[in-house]
């Protein structure tokens, strides 16, 4: 088995990389995948507590790294799912606990065993930056429809496109707010998708049950009826190879818009 | 009069949205316009000086041979896909005439081999006589300010506004 090296990086914090890697894993792994999710935030993890995992960390990439415990012994099962696993990292450590080198290493290691690993990655250009990318040859850089956002994704990119070992990056548009773009307020998706041009790999709503999963360490995409988790199915779909449409996220049912559309109706007839 | 008072509060209301409508449009026009400025900054490192040189440049190379509206000049980044264009955008009055053309023409050289001669002087004096530089700079830029005159944008930069200023007290 020759399992595919995803990171998933940002540059800017706060955008939803770690959610989005737990979610995209699950999906992954739920549609009967073997999954490894890698969390190189060393110092700063959080993918253990968004999957429920904290209390079942033993080892960790450092130990591995520093060979107190073999590469199979380091990976954690997931609850739910045989095929899901994380490699957590060290809370107690700093980025530089772990080289490119090293890194490169474990995830040709987890190619053997896994169809996918997804890689998060810190927020920053720095050395946790390039160690997360080291052992990807794929890329999903995730942001925002927000300026500070965008511009750093568009750091991102550039730095990917130096890295001859990506060889390809998408986008995924994290916490996209139709109502506000519809009133003009927020860059529209196809703002963000002209201006970094690259190509789209998911458009996630925002909503308020990540929020609610986030503090179950349940991803959301277990949750049929969530918005975001049907996009997040979604893009696992899309990495799949599937060619799936994008949700149509405007498509809003409140009293307000039916009485608008009923208007927007009667004037057009008049005319 | 009930018809008209009752169309005069349609009007109200009417343009009370239209109002809300053009503000909201701003938002994300503006986040959409300061990224491609700021991203082309930082894919290029072209700070808003070096723009603005070049744009004063064009504006003296290009008089030389045409009449321009100064004012209505453009100078823009514009993005089709990975490809980013410099658009120029130049409001032609008319074209100048030949004689006009040469003369303008006589006169660049000239300066320019006043320039030559100056920078020969300062040669010899020092090579790292850095207030010399900064003199000969400022003089250019002064030179260049009485070119574009009033068509100063709201990108120029305050030092240069705050010289015109001077000048015309």
């Amino acid at each position: 088995m020759t399992g595919r090296v995803i990171v998933i990086t940002s540059g800017k914090g706060g955008v939803g990389k770690t959610t989005t890697n737990a979610n995209i894993g699950t999906a992954l792994a739920r549609a009967g995948n073997k999954v490894v999710m890698v969390d190189t935030d060393l110092g700063l993890r959080n993918l253990d507590l968004l999957l429920g995992l904290e209390n079942r960390i033993v080892y960790t990439i450092v130990d591995v790294v520093e060979e107190r415990c073999k590469l199979k012994q380091a990976l954690v099962k997931d609850k739910k799912n045989p095929n899901l696993c994380l490699l957590a990292a060290a809370q107690t450590r700093d980025k530089t606990s772990v080289t490119e080198e090293q890194l490169k290493d474990i995830c040709n290691k987890l190619k053997k065993d896994f169809d996918f690993i997804l890689v998060d990655c810190p927020a920053g250009i720095e050395q946790g930056f390039q160690n997360a990318v080291a052992g990807a040859s794929e890329a999903i850089v995730v942001t925002t429809p927000e300026m500070s956002a965008v511009r750093d994704a568009d750091r991102i990119i550039g730095l990917l496109e130096a890295r001859e070992e990506i060889k390809s990056y998408k986008l995924l548009l994290n916490r996209v707010r139709p109502n506000l773009i519809k009133s003009n307020d927020m860059m529209s998706v196809e703002d963000v998708v002209e201006i970094l041009s690259a190509d789209l790999i998911g458009i996630i709503p925002e909503d308020t049950g990540i929020i609610t999963s986030t503090n179950k360490g349940e991803p959301i995409v277990n949750d049929e009826k969530s918005l975001a988790g049907k996009a997040y199915n979604n893009v696992a779909k899309r990495i799949m190879g599937e060619e799936v449409p994008f949700l149509d996220l405007e498509e809003d049912s409140g009293v307000l818009s039916k009485v608008k559309k009923f208007f927007s109706n009667l004037i057009g007839k008049e005319k | 009069m009930a018809e008209n008072i009752l169309k005069e509060l349609c009007n109200r209301l009417l343009s009370l949205f239209r109002q809300t409508e053009a503000k909201e449009e701003n938002a994300k026009e503006v986040a959409c316009n300061r990224l491609r400025v700021v991203l082309m900054q930082d894919r290029t490192n072209l700070t808003p000086e070096l723009l603005q040189r070049m744009r004063r440049e064009l504006v003296e190379l290009l008089s030389k041979y045409v009449e321009m509206d100064k004012e209505a000049l453009e100078l823009n980044f514009d993005q089709d896909g990975d490809q980013m264009a410099l658009m120029l955008s130049i409001p032609v009055i008319r074209a100048k005439d030949e004689a006009e053309i040469e003369d303008a023409l006589k006169s660049d050289e000239d300066a320019q081999e006043d320039d030559e001669s100056e920078d020969n002087d300062e040669d010899e004096d020092s090579e790292t006589d850095n207030s010399d530089e900064d003199a000969q700079e400022d003089e250019v830029e002064d030179e260049a300010e009485e070119e574009i005159s009033e068509d100063e944008t709201e990108k120029e930069d305050e030092n240069l506004s705050e010289d015109e200023n001077s000048d015309k007290e």
